[in-house]
This record gives C-alpha cells, structure tokens and sequence, in this order.
C-alpha cells in the first residue's frame, strides 16, 4: 500500500469490526492507518450488505465502509492463528466488536504482555456485562432502545429509524476517537490500555435535546412528562420546519434573526398580523414566533423553492431546500470544491463521497484495498510490521 | 515516555471559539479526555453564547472561560497571545471572522508552527455556497438527510434533532486528534477545513455509490431495509402504557435479518396460521409481502407490554428493542442506569439550579474519563485561564475588567 503523506501512517491497525464500528476503521484507514482486516476463509460476513452493485453483485456497502484496507484471509489452521496474534503483537491499535469471528481464537492477555503499548478499543452494543449485554441489536434496534427512533417520524407515522447506518456511524465516529485518543496517551507513556466503547451509550449522547426536556422539563413549553412527542421536522424550538412550497420543500427558519425575517415579509407585504401590538406585551415573544411560523407557512406555500432558497441565504437566513439524492450529486458547492472521491472495486473504479475534512498537510481519501497473500511470507513481514 | 497522565488528552491546550452545538460538542469531547479548553465568549457574540441556560451547560462542561471584548485592540491582542500557545485552535463562526481579529491560520501559524487549526463551517472554505448560513436542520435538508428519512410520499419528516450538530463534532475531534499524531512525526500542525455539509454527505457513502453505480435514486422507506429486502423489519405498537392518568402510546422495533430469527419470531407468537403462508415462505417473499407481515406484527404485539415482549423475543434470539423516548431512557433503561449514564454535576451552578452530564460514552481502563465540572459563567475562569496560560497577574486581569476589554 502507498506510504503517502497521511496523518495516521504511522498507525498500525488489526480491524476486528462488524457494522457496529466498521465506520470508524474507515474514519482511521482514510486518514492513513495501515489497517489490515482478517476475514473468515469462506467471505467476510458484512460483504454482503446492499446496496449492490446491479452488474456485478459486488456490495457498495462494503466497498464504502471496507475502503483502505489490507485483508487478510485466515484459513483456520493454528498458524493463521499465530499470524494473527503477531499482527496484533505488531500493531498500535486493534479494534475489536463483541462476538468477532476470531473472538475464541484470540489472547488478549497475552497480546497485552507482549505488546504494552497496544490500544484496543472494545466495542459493545450495552457494554460487556449487565442485563442487556448479550441483546441483539442491529441499527433499528439500536436506534430504538438508543432514542434517536422515539424522536424521528410524525403524529401520523410510526417512529422511525434514521435512513441508512446513521446509528453506527455516531458509533464508529466515536470509536475512532476512542482509539485516537487512546494512542495519544499510548504515545506519551508507552502504555497502552483497553478501552470500552458502548453502542447504546453512543446513541443516547447525541440526541441533542432528549435528555435537557427531562431534566429541564418545566423550561419548555412544548414538554410533556419531559418529553417531546414526535412530530415531523418541527425542531424542538418551534423554530425550524420542513414546508411545502409551490414546487418542492424546503426547511425555513426565522432564525437567527426573527426581526431580520419580520422586516423581509414587510417588504412582501405577508406580515399578516404580526405587527399587532398584542405580541409587544411582555412574555409574548414565543407567542409572537410561533404565530410567525404560521405565517410562513402561508408565504411559503406560494413561492419557488429554489428562488426562495437562494433568496434566504441572500438574506442570512438559514433556509434549507429539500434535495434528493441526484440533486446532491450534482450540487455545485461539492463540485467547486472537487469533493467528490473514488475508490476502487474489483478492478474497477467507482464514484464515492469525498472526505470529511480536508487537511492541509495531509491526504484523506479512499485508498486502493489489498488481499494479503499467503505465502511463506508471514503477513507481519508482508505489511513491514517490524518493530517500530 | 514515562510519563503519567491521569487522562488521555492531558497536556493539549485547545483554544474554542465555538458557538451553538457543533463546535462545542467537539471541544467537549476533548475537554471531558482531558484537554484544558479555553472557551472564548465574545461580548458581542454573548446571546448565542448565553452562559446561563440549560442547553448551553450541556455542551460546555469540563471547559474555561475567558471573556473579551473582541471589539477592542487589547482584547484581540490577548486572543492572539492565547492562540499563540494553543495546540488546538478551533471556530465554527462564519467564514473570516477570526482572520478580522487578526488571529486567522495564516497570522497565527507564522508564530505558532505546531498549531492546529480548525474551522468548522457550515459549507467549507471556498466555493460559492462557502458564504451561507446553515443550521443542522439546513444541512440535513440539503444534503438528503431529510428526503431519505421519511416515508414514501413524504418530504416533509427528516430527523427529529440536530443529528448532525453531533456528528460534525464527532467529526472535527477525529480530525484533531489525527493532526496531533501527525504532528508528534512532523512537528508541524495543519489547518483543518470541515465543511458541516460534506459531512452529512460522507454519511450517506453507501447511497451516493448505488446513485453513480447503478443509476439509482433512493427514495424514503419509513423503516424498510430497502437495500437488504429484508422483512420484518420495523416498529409495532404495543399496548399502551398507563402513566398519571394518561395513556402513553409504546412501540417495539423488531428486526429479524435471517431466516433462524423469523423462526424464532414465529415460535414466539406460537406459529399462527398466517405465518404459515406460502407468501411469507422465504426472505424474499416476507419483503415482497411486508406490509401484510407489517399489519399481522401489529395485531399481535398490541396485546404486549414493550419491555416484555422485547425480554421474550431477545432471549429466543430475535432481535428487538422497545422505542425508547426520553423519559423511558432516564427512568427504564437498564443499561443507562447501571452506567450512571446522566449524573448531577456536584458543583452548583451560580445562575441555576441543579445541571447534569450526561456521561462520555468512551470507557478508558487505565485513564477513566470520571471528572465533570459545571459549565462556567461569563468571565468566571478569566483570572485564572490568563495567569496559567500567559502569566497574568490579578491585578492585570482587574484592570482588564475594569477598562472592559475583560468581561
């Protein structure tokens, strides 16, 4: 694999992960961790997630998550065994999912004493003891019983899990920094350590609102028994919703200014009556908000989408047009900014997102995979996995 | 080496101009690690900063802070001083707003070569949406977050909270956190450009790539594996739950991702006739025929209490969990409570009542993450950020106050 200018380079990874974590190995190989994944001799059990690729049957999924990766194949002899604890007596960091297929096979304790400074980041779905530990919990599951599901959906639909992986990868994100932060430390002291991550906990951390309308409840008036019920995009301040327009939606907010936003309808003449000394009198402001949200509504339901998004940010105001999927595509922030990336499957190249963050000094991007191969090479000696 | 540090991230001196969730989620995550976190409160920024309501103390625990008077010289000098000798700098504020008060990456890293720098913007640096304005609720609208979150025929639904908010902090600390291993090899540190709509995007790999490769939209499917055609796979009612006199509605998500869970489902409701139908016979029959399956799950687990029917179906292996709202995760939630997931913050709050942190959910075994101080008010922790970090006496910190450019 290349040896390019990447802030992890010089980060040795053994990848142990399912779809719990498998993002935040991601996360680390683009950023230039040389992380090799061994995988079961008959296939890896996540190559198989869709979406597929429609002419090959090959997983998009995989190719999205796996991307940067050396594989490597145990054949389930005791010397695929022992090849494997070398790697990770080699490694920096070895991040592990509960259950992993090599789970029996592999001797933390003694990976521990012949390689202090190792990280490894466990990962869980509810921790390694306790009432739920052994609970199945794929992404809905997760969402469910982590909170993120009871706070998405309408009065009218059933709560509704977040499109796609959104649960693991708030998990993955904080395994990278479990792992990153963990090599901080390994690399001032020389002590590495183990470092538990919980899926569940993970989830419940970032439900922005959740936990303040319960412990700040009587704050809020849209509160009921310190919670808010679901209902759609309206953002828990009353100040945020997804409308109909003429032509398509689009999210509007009369922050950060609600005067700002109440001089543009003047100048439209669709103040309605929102200059009505009424909302002058005091503790009337939310009343005054609320009622201009109403107002929008209305305004917005006779204009062009895409005239009123620009027109917005022309404005300052935070507008947000509803895009689907092709639109993103072709959105022309992402291509002025020549974001997106490539990576490669089978032999063949294909179009994927770009990077999250773009770094000055250092590429992050999808590299090229690699099956290690077996031969009378160890794989150690194949990755240069000698000691640092 | 040698050394000993109670936490992770001692040692790193991160400079936060950060507002609103995004920002500060970040630099919390680093300040609950250990990092000493110096929050700047701009007096003309002070309403979006307000220091003295619960949502803020939320996200701005295990932090200090100085107050200046960005609109006077003496306080962008001090601010200049201080990035001078942070390892982090970090802002989510409009594009150039720090380079106005001459502390911009190109200033800084002439003095500071070690700096790493982080501007967290709503678009990212350049191109020509890099000047608008954005909230989460705007990015998940234009990065299809909201259309794919839905259900068919819906645009209107999306995410229920700022999920993005979170993880463009989640994001920007592993940038940070790369940079300083970089650094430990080069010396040098780096400006990072994160565009809070690229992230989004990132987030959504698997969809772009079926979108190039195979031509496909994706269209919203309330809780269906689309791409995996898996069935059932969803959230059911169950009986309701009675609470102070009121009904409160409760949901069970189940998911069964093989044919042994479905089997196991289908013992557990004691195999009704229904179940036995041709149509349901494989995979691929139960996702062509989920919405009878869909309306079958439902009758049955009406009949249910959430909890334990979610008990009953884990321990014959299916996959289930109770739809869990706010008050079932303070008040239900086995794991959360045995974690001591939220914990009230010993210290009182001078402005009010008590506050609360809600636990780092990353465990380190021989660095534990235990320590929780309250959320500082405006201008508490000048005296001390300035002495620790420049060596400013107290005297010098009144007279600061005094003339206004402190707060």
């Amino acid at each position: 694999m290349t040896r390019e200018n990447r802030a992890l380079s010089n980060v040795r990874l053994v990848d142990l992960t399912d779809a719990r974590a498998i993002y935040g190995v991601k996360l680390l190989a683009d950023l230039g961790a040389d992380a090799v994944r061994p995988v079961p001799e008959d296939g890896d059990p996540l190559a198989n997630r869709g979406p597929l690729d429609e002419s090959t049957g090959e997983s998009l999924w995989y190719a999205f998550h796996a991307s940067s990766r050396r594989f490597f194949r145990m054949s389930g002899t005791p010397e695929s065994t022992q090849q494997l604890h070398l790697l990770c007596e080699n490694a920096d960091v070895i991040v592990a999912n509960s259950g992993h297929p090599f789970e029996s096979i592999l001797d933390l304790d003694s990976i521990r004493e012949a390689n202090e400074g190792v990280v490894v980041v466990e990962c869980t779905s509810f921790g390694k003891d306790g009432p739920w530990k052994d609970y199945a919990a794929p992404d809905l599951i997760a969402g469910a019983l982590g909170g993120s599901v009871a706070i998405t959906g309408d009065v009218d639909t059933p709560p509704l899990k977040p499109f796609g992986d959104l649960n693991f990868t708030v998990s993955g994100a904080y395994v990278a920094i479990a792992a990153l932060a963990g090599l901080r430390h390994a690399r001032e002291t020389g002590q590495g350590q183990i470092v538990h991550v919980s899926v569940h906990e993970c989830i419940a951390s970032c439900l922005e609102h959740v936990f303040m309308f319960y412990l700040f409840g009587k704050n809020f008036r849209n509160a009921r028994n310190g919670v808010l019920d679901r209902r759609g995009s309206l953002h828990w301040t009353d100040l945020y919703e997804v409308m109909a327009a003429k032509n398509g939606h689009i999210m509007v907010t009369p922050t950060p200014s609600l005067d700002n936003q109440l001089v543009w309808l003047i100048e439209e003449e669709s103040f309605d009556d929102l200059l009505d000394p009424k909302y002058q009198e005091p503790g009337e402001r939310g009343q005054w908000a609320r009622r201009m949200m109403d107002v929008l509504r209305s305004w917005v339901a006779a204009k062009d989408v895409k005239s009123l998004f620009f027109e917005a940010q022309e404005h300052h105001a935070p507008y947000g047009w509803v895009q689907d999927i092709p639109q993103v595509a072709k959105n022309p922030q992402l291509e002025a900014r020549d974001w997106w990336s490539t990576t490669r499957m089978d032999g063949k190249e294909i179009k994927t997102t770009g990077s999250p963050y773009q770094m000055s000094d250092s590429l992050v991007s999808p590299r090229k995979v690699e099956e290690i191969p077996v031969s009378e090479k160890s794989v150690v000696e194949t990755c240069g996995w000698g000691k640092h | 080496m040698g050394k000993t540090l109670m936490r992770p991230l001692e040692g790193i001196r991160v400079l936060d101009f950060t507002h609103v969730l995004a920002g500060p989620f970040c630099t919390r995550l680093l300040a609950d690690m250990g990092a000493d976190v110096i929050k700047v409160n701009s007096a003309s920024r002070i309403q979006i900063n307000a220091p003295a309501g619960p949502y803020f103390t939320m996200w701005n625990r295990n932090k200090r802070t100085v107050s200046l008077d960005m609109n006077h010289e003496k306080a962008r000098d001090i601010a200049s001083q201080l990035a001078q000798l942070a390892d982090v700098v970090i802002d989510n504020f409009s594009m150039g707003v720090l380079d106005r008060w001459g502390i911009g990456f190109d200033t800084i890293s002439q003095i500071n070569e070690a700096v790493i720098y982080v501007q967290m913007s709503g678009m990212g640096s350049g191109g020509p949406w890099s000047n608008f304005v954005t909230y989460a609720p705007t990015i998940h609208a234009l990065a299809g977050l909201t259309y794919t979150t839905g259900i068919p025929g819906r645009k209107d639904i999306g995410l229920g909270y700022s999920y993005n908010d979170h993880q463009a902090g989640l994001h920007a600390a592993v940038s940070v956190l790369s940079a300083i291993e970089a650094r430990r090899h080069t010396g040098r540190g780096q400006r990072i450009d994160i565009s809070q709509f690229e992230v989004a995007v990132n987030l959504l790999g698997p969809t772009f790539m079926h979108f190039f490769r195979n031509g496909q939209s994706t269209e919203p499917s309330g809780n269906d594996l689309q791409y995996d055609r898996i069935a059932p796979h969803g959230c059911y009612r169950c009986k309701d739950h009675q609470s102070d006199g009121e009904s409160i509605e409760t949901w069970i998500a189940i998911a069964c991702l093989d044919n042994a869970q479905w089997k196991s489902l289908c013992r557990v409701m004691k195999n009704p006739d229904w179940s036995k139908d041709f149509k349901l016979s494989s995979a691929v029959k139960r996702y062509a025929n989920r919405r009878f399956l869909d309306e079958q799950i439902s009758d049955w687990t009406r009949n249910f209490d959430s909890r334990n029917l979610m008990d009953t179906l884990q321990r014959a292996g299916v996959a289930a969990g109770v739809v869990q709202d706010g008050r079932d995760l303070m008040e239900s939630d086995l794991h959360l409570r045995r974690a001591r997931f939220i914990r009230k913050i010993e210290e009182q709050h001078p402005r009010m009542e008590d506050t609360f942190a809600d636990k780092l959910p990353i465990d380190f075994e021989a660095t534990p993450c235990e320590l929780y101080r309250r959320a500082r008010v405006l201008g508490e922790d000048n005296e001390s950020v300035l002495s620790d970090w420049l060596g400013l006496d107290s005297e010098s910190v009144s007279r600061g106050e005094e003339e206004g450019y402190l707060r």
